[in-house]
């Protein structure tokens, strides 16, 4: 019999403002005297010990994630939210047709949107520029496209050394989407009308830029892996 | 009339009385803006006589970011993810709070599927907020085991929430109309997995710290809030409840599917650090029930009643709005202008804000560590106090 029972709770009806609320009123301590009191204490420092020590003797019961270690098996749930990216179709198209909707529905101007006027369409998609410094992945351009063209990945990596290094162009050609390309049957005309993006450079503020007194920016090749394969290669600035 | 506003210098050194200040043994500590305790950045002055606390005087504003301000320039879709960074232990109620509101100025309709749904996650993430709290409260009265196993059990419950709504502490999952996402096909699986785990673990939790003596001797009868003054102070949620108020918004003025699931009240007899504590584990015990009565129940429907593109129209007028958090009354204050799509004003009521100044009267008396179980028990989230 230990000092305070848990279990011993009072359950009652209790009435606030004329309506009746049922409640469990938590336990209290019994009164006891001090031979019993030493004793309980005793006895309630070895049974939290034997808890702890418990633990020790089945490790299997401890869950630890070795992370760096693991990143090889390193699963996180397909719908997390980390890093934003532009879906392109089979043929290395994008879906996007810059309508502006995700950079309205962005709370904190984390998306930038430049189009240019276009050989095929009136209006093309320049730059999709987006901010991961300033990001705040709730997810609300995702859910504002109307045409799927945005999904967001489980790439949570996000550490670099340089901050320009957090202000991505999205799209791999500045050009029309999807839709528009597999209308023009001819594939000289298709190919004429998608020019290269690189990942980091366009008129954003540091999104490129030299910074005073920080070295230029260099990016190795193939930085971003998601990039790699599918149609034009991106031009990357040395 | 007049109205004497008292500022921090006054209260520190009294006009005339600053010569013999120095003269008194008594003097002043700051415990924080940056402190162990202090869960966030809180500063607290302590006026000390010796070890015995004379006053405390909370200075909060360490991490106001304006919240209120920054909303009345976003659309009313747009501001449900800042209140993720107020209490961000219990984001999804915040969530739930202000879209709750705005559903009910703008007159939309949701369906029993996303009620059930924001039920649930609503009283998973208060356990998983409870769980942290205890955690957090054995590691601020000295024990570093209980943290370790209160964020064990707190990265299983998050684990569910990862796999349906994609985050672990910003989730901007309750919207205005519905829901960010329906839930993952494994939800329900999961959810009773985890159930079925943490039940055990509560009982290990009362072997592990609640039993211990050392932590009931730094409890017991301390920081004593008697019924009245938790009410006159507008302290809410577990602070109200250990004082043997039974209001709980989930009770009184059910909203959800709240109605439908069959819990108790957890109350306490004294309101002292240890009726505090024992109401959250009590807590802790009452979410489980209702998840486990709901979760095999969730009605068919869409995720969403309200498609994310379509204009939200809020009547010309104030609106207001409450749920109950893991802390206490979250209550949201909208003022709309009926043309714009962003409010003409929000206000917030934030239960953190009521109840750290519950502490002003509480520690008075008792020593510096007893500020620290006073200040765990009340279980404060400073950005929630600053917002």
């Amino acid at each position: 019999m230990a000092r305070v029972n848990f279990k011993d709770t009072r359950k009652e009806t209790r009435t606030l403002a004329g309506k009746p609320v049922p409640v469990v009123v938590t336990a209290r301590f019994a009164r006891r005297g001090r031979l019993a009191v030493f004793a309980d204490g005793l006895k309630s420092l070895l049974s939290g010990m034997r808890l702890t020590f418990g633990y020790l003797a089945r490790p299997s019961a401890i869950v630890t994630r070795q992370y760096p270690e693991n990143r090889a098996t390193l699963k996180l749930p397909e719908r997390f939210r980390a890093r934003l990216r532009l879906k392109f179709d089979e043929h290395g198209y994008q879906l996007c047709t810059a309508c502006r909707l995700c950079e309205r529905a962005c709370p904190n101007a984390s998306i930038r949107i430049l189009t240019r006027p276009g050989t095929l369409s009136k209006n093309e998609l320049d730059r999709y520029i987006w901010r991961l410094d300033s990001c705040v992945f709730c997810n609300a351009c995702v859910q504002s496209c109307p045409f799927d063209a945005l999904e967001m990945t489980g790439e949570f990596e996000h550490a670099v050394f340089d901050r320009r290094l957090l202000i991505f162009t999205l799209n791999r050609y500045a050009g029309p989407p999807a839709g528009v390309l597999l209308k023009e049957p001819d594939e000289a005309k298709r190919a004429a009308a998608m020019e290269p993006r690189d990942v980091y450079g366009g008129p954003v503020p540091l999104n490129g830029a030299d910074l005073p007194s920080v070295k230029a920016l260099a990016v190795r090749p193939q930085a971003d892996p998601a990039r790699q394969g599918a149609a034009p290669a991106p031009g990357v600035p040395a | 009339m007049t109205v004497t506003v008292k500022t921090l210098n006054d209260i520190i050194a009294p006009p005339g009385a600053a010569a013999s200040a120095l003269a008194t043994e008594e003097y002043f500590i700051n415990m924080g803006p940056q402190h162990p305790i202090a869960h966030g950045s809180l500063r607290l002055v302590v006026r000390l006589d010796g070890e015995t606390v004379r006053e405390v005087i909370p200075v909060p504003g360490y991490v106001h970011r304006g919240l209120e301000k920054m909303a009345e320039h976003l659309s009313w879709r747009q501001i449900i993810h800042l209140t993720d960074r107020m209490d961000y232990l219990s984001a999804l109620m915040n969530n739930w709070a202000v879209a709750r509101t705005i559903e009910q100025a703008a007159g939309l309709a949701t369906n029993p599927r996303i009620e059930t749904i924001r039920t649930l996650m609503a009283e998973l993430q208060r356990l998983q907020s409870h769980v942290l709290w205890w955690g957090v409260l054995g590691m601020d009265l000295g024990a570093f085991t209980p943290f370790l196993y209160g964020f064990r059990e707190r990265e299983v419950i998050g684990e569910i929430f990862e796999e349906t709504i994609g985050a672990r502490l910003t989730m901007n999952y309750i919207q205005p109309g519905g829901l960010m996402d329906d839930i993952h096909p494994d939800f329900v699986r999961k959810t009773k997995q985890v159930l079925a785990y943490l039940k055990p673990k509560i009982d290990e939790y009362d072997t592990l710290l609640s039993g211990n003596v050392i932590l009931q001797e730094r409890l017991r009868n301390i920081g004593v809030l008697p019924a009245a003054r938790a009410i006159a102070l507008g302290c809410t949620g577990p602070v109200l409840r250990a004082s043997g108020v039974p209001y709980d918004l989930r009770k009184c003025e059910p909203y959800g599917v709240y109605a439908q699931a069959d819990f108790d009240v957890p109350v306490g007899a004294k309101g002292d650090c240890w009726d505090r504590y024992c109401v959250r584990i009590e807590e802790m015990r009452q979410s489980i029930r209702i998840v486990e009565q709901l979760i095999d129940g969730i009605p068919d429907g869409p995720h969403a009643t309200v498609k994310f593109g379509a204009r939200i129209k809020v009547p010309e007028g104030i609106h207001y709005g409450q749920i109950e958090t893991a802390r206490g009354i979250l209550g949201v204050t909208i003022a709309a202008d009926g043309k714009s799509d962003a409010p003409y004003r929000l206000r917030l009521r934030s239960p953190n804000f009521s109840n750290l100044w519950a502490v002003t009267e509480l520690a008075r008396g008792w020593r510096i560590a007893d500020i620290i179980a006073i200040q765990s028990t009340l279980d404060l989230v400073v950005p929630d106090i600053d917002r």
